[in-house]
């Protein structure tokens, strides 16, 4: 199999993993990877690691030919690949989150005519304000996001969450529930239609563990 | 000077000189645009003379649509408008539209300034769309393609041309074995009918299917009340199925509804077949963003590009948008994926002469060369290094005059040969 396959590092690998080997795929060179970024395994594909959020930009541009990523990525990058399969696991939902107590957000509309949100999710956040009649002021922010709200830099934070933990240590509370998002195959346009045959090999064989 | 001075004296003094000297003085070019040079511009050239000369053996006439148009007009070839476009105001204050796509501007030049001709119409063209980059997706804005369109009698024979004609442009211009896949608009909507999808149901399907999303799609279906046993089934896995004829025979036996699209495809396969063509692979999965499409829908890939090198399809409902119905199909390749896949082409080897001391002492000789076709550049005698600057100009040979007849040096293996005249080189 020539195949090229997209492995998000981070939270989604161990899962990946666990989906690749169910589907009957090797895996032994991901498991000792190091400061490794590609692999190719003898008989089997080659695989990429990358920041979760750079897969579909290797996967849309024909670098890898399928690619593992949450749903989240897919939402906000909007590219243009096959979402073939959900796998099913990764399970988290994104949400709009403000500080415990009274929200915020109605009386900032009220008075300011705005909400300003903090988010990785940029798109995410600004088609959801917008999609609910709202007017945005949305902040990039990379990382610890619910910092924002604390420190006054924004009324609440769209990100995601799987247990609500981290969103519960930091007094805020979940608001508004924006979508529910898990683990997806995805495929470059043109290796689904040159490699038809192994992808749907492969798909089926993923779709048969998937749930 | 110590290194934390050095370090120091950088952040104050060097670093923000380097800082100017790169982000100072810019020269930008809008988003998605960007400049051809010469070694592109040839090898571009060349791509599309090959492409235009196989589409006008088939009997395709070139054709050139203007590079602006009015914003109402073009929108008309969407049902919801054109969406994202470059627009701009003319001097009475209409709206301009800078042509986002091919297909509606030559679909409104048929339906009005061809509109007496009998048909079947067939025209090509060789242009370039505009549309604003989405950010992120690394698609440019300029989009160089060649194309064909065939208004005719709408059957399953001009669908077949269009196809086998793509198949052998794409083969002249060097894809050994071009892979086309082709959907049908109109076998999705059959099957659709057979289950009785409502009209929510339907868009909601068709948006998860231009958005390729085959979960999206799996998770709508559930909800179509009417998909059950094999029916259901069949609707579930639609855009999954892929194949050759025996995939079209299982539909129409599940859904007796989409029989008649799943016999015109059939009956299109043997056609291209008789071309002699590749047999394109049957693929429901596949269908375009512009939903003027009505019929079957073609795309074609290559490795080593990263979308389709060619996208087109059935449009049958457009001309009446524009006065007169014809229903057409048609198909364009796009220029810079088809030259990515192509590689770098061959035979194409540094050709002409540079002449030092320029070619004016020797107008007779450099006139005849120039009209056989071979590029004669002349260079002043004091020019420092004329074998490097023929290199960079795609020239072979550097001409020197000597005291009797001339010294010619071949800078592709540095060879020397002297010879009585420039009409007896070695580029004769």
């Amino acid at each position: 199999m020539d195949l090229t396959i997209c492995v998000p590092r981070g939270a989604l690998f161990d899962e990946s993993l666990e989906a690749l080997k169910a589907a009957g795929l090797p895996i032994d060179p991901l498991l000792n990877l190091g400061r490794k970024l590609i692999v190719k395994c003898p008989d089997g594909p080659t695989y990429i690691t990358t920041r979760p959020t750079d897969v579909p930009v290797y996967v849309e541009s024909g670098a890898a030919d399928l690619g593992i990523v949450g749903r989240d990525v897919l939402l906000e990058r909007q590219p243009d690949v096959y979402e073939l399969l959900d796998l099913g696991f990764g399970a988290c939902r994104m949400v709009w989150a403000t500080m415990a107590g009274d929200d915020p957000a109605p009386a900032a509309i009220e008075r300011f005519g705005v909400v300003r949100v903090a988010s990785k999710y940029v798109n995410v956040a600004e088609a959801w304000f917008e999609s609910t009649g709202r007017k945005a002021e949305i902040v990039k922010v990379n990382g610890s996001v619910e910092l924002a709200p604390l420190v006054g830099l924004a009324d609440g934070i769209v990100d995601l969450v799987a247990t609500g933990k981290t969103l519960r240590e930091n007094g805020l509370v979940e608001r508004e529930q924006i979508f529910d998002s898990s683990a997806r195959l995805i495929a470059n346009r043109v290796s689904h239609k040159l490699e038809a045959a192994a992808v749907d090999d492969l798909v089926r064989r993923f779709a048969e563990h998937a749930r | 000077m110590s290194e934390s001075t050095s370090a120091f004296a950088l952040s104050v003094l060097g670093l923000s000189a380097l800082m100017t000297d790169f982000m100072g003085d810019r020269v930008p070019l809008p988003d998605g645009v960007r400049d051809v040079l010469p070694v592109e511009a040839a090898e571009l050239s060349a791509l599309e003379t090959t492409l235009t000369g196989v589409f006008s053996s088939f009997g395709y006439r070139e054709v050139r649509t203007p590079l602006i148009e009015f914003s109402d007009v073009v929108d008309r070839g969407q049902d919801q408008g054109i969406g994202r476009a470059y627009r701009m105001f003319d001097d009475q204050g209409r709206v301009l539209v800078l042509r986002p796509d091919l297909t509606i501007p030559i679909a409104r030049l048929i339906a009005t300034r061809m509109a007496d001709e009998p048909g079947p119409v067939r025209v090509s063209y060789a242009a370039r769309a505009v549309r604003p980059p989405s950010a992120g997706t690394g698609q440019g804005a300029e989009r160089r393609q060649v194309g064909i369109e065939l208004a005719g009698a709408g059957g399953a024979e001009d669908d077949a041309e269009i196809i086998a004609a793509l198949a052998a442009a794409l083969q002249a211009a060097g894809l050994e074995q071009p892979q086309v896949a082709i959907g049908s608009v109109a076998l999705v909507d059959a099957v659709l009918d057979a289950v009785d999808a409502d009209q929510d149901a339907r868009d909601a399907l068709w948006g998860a299917l231009q958005g390729r999303s085959m979960v999206a799609w799996a998770n709508e279906t559930r909800r179509v009340r009417r998909a059950r046993g094999r029916l259901g089934a069949l609707l579930a896995e639609l855009p999954n199925l892929r194949g050759g004829g025996e995939l079209l025979t299982r539909i129409a036996k599940i859904a007796p509804a989409a029989a008649a699209e799943c016999a015109r495809l059939l009956h299109t396969l043997d056609l291209v077949a008789a071309y002699g063509a590749p047999t394109p692979m049957i693929d429901l999965g596949v269908v375009r963003d512009w939903n003027y499409y009505s019929g079957v829908v073609i795309e074609a890939y290559a490795p080593g590009a990263s979308a389709p090198v060619a996208v087109g399809g059935r449009y049958d409902a457009l001309g009446a948008r524009f006065g007169r119905p014809r229903p057409a199909v048609g198909v364009a390749v796009t220029l810079d994926l088809l030259h990515h896949a192509v590689g770098v082409p061959e035979g194409r080897e540094p050709r002409g002469v540079l002449v030092v001391g320029g070619s004016d002492t020797r107008v007779t000789a450099a006139a005849m060369l120039r009209a056989t076709g071979i590029p004669v550049v002349g260079v002043l005698a004091a020019y420092a290094g004329p074998e490097e600057f023929a290199r960079t100009q795609g020239l072979r040979y550097v001409a020197r005059p000597m005291k009797s007849g001339w010294k010619v040096v071949d800078v592709t293996d540095g060879v020397a040969t002297r010879i009585a005249s420039l009409e007896e080189g070695p580029w004769i």
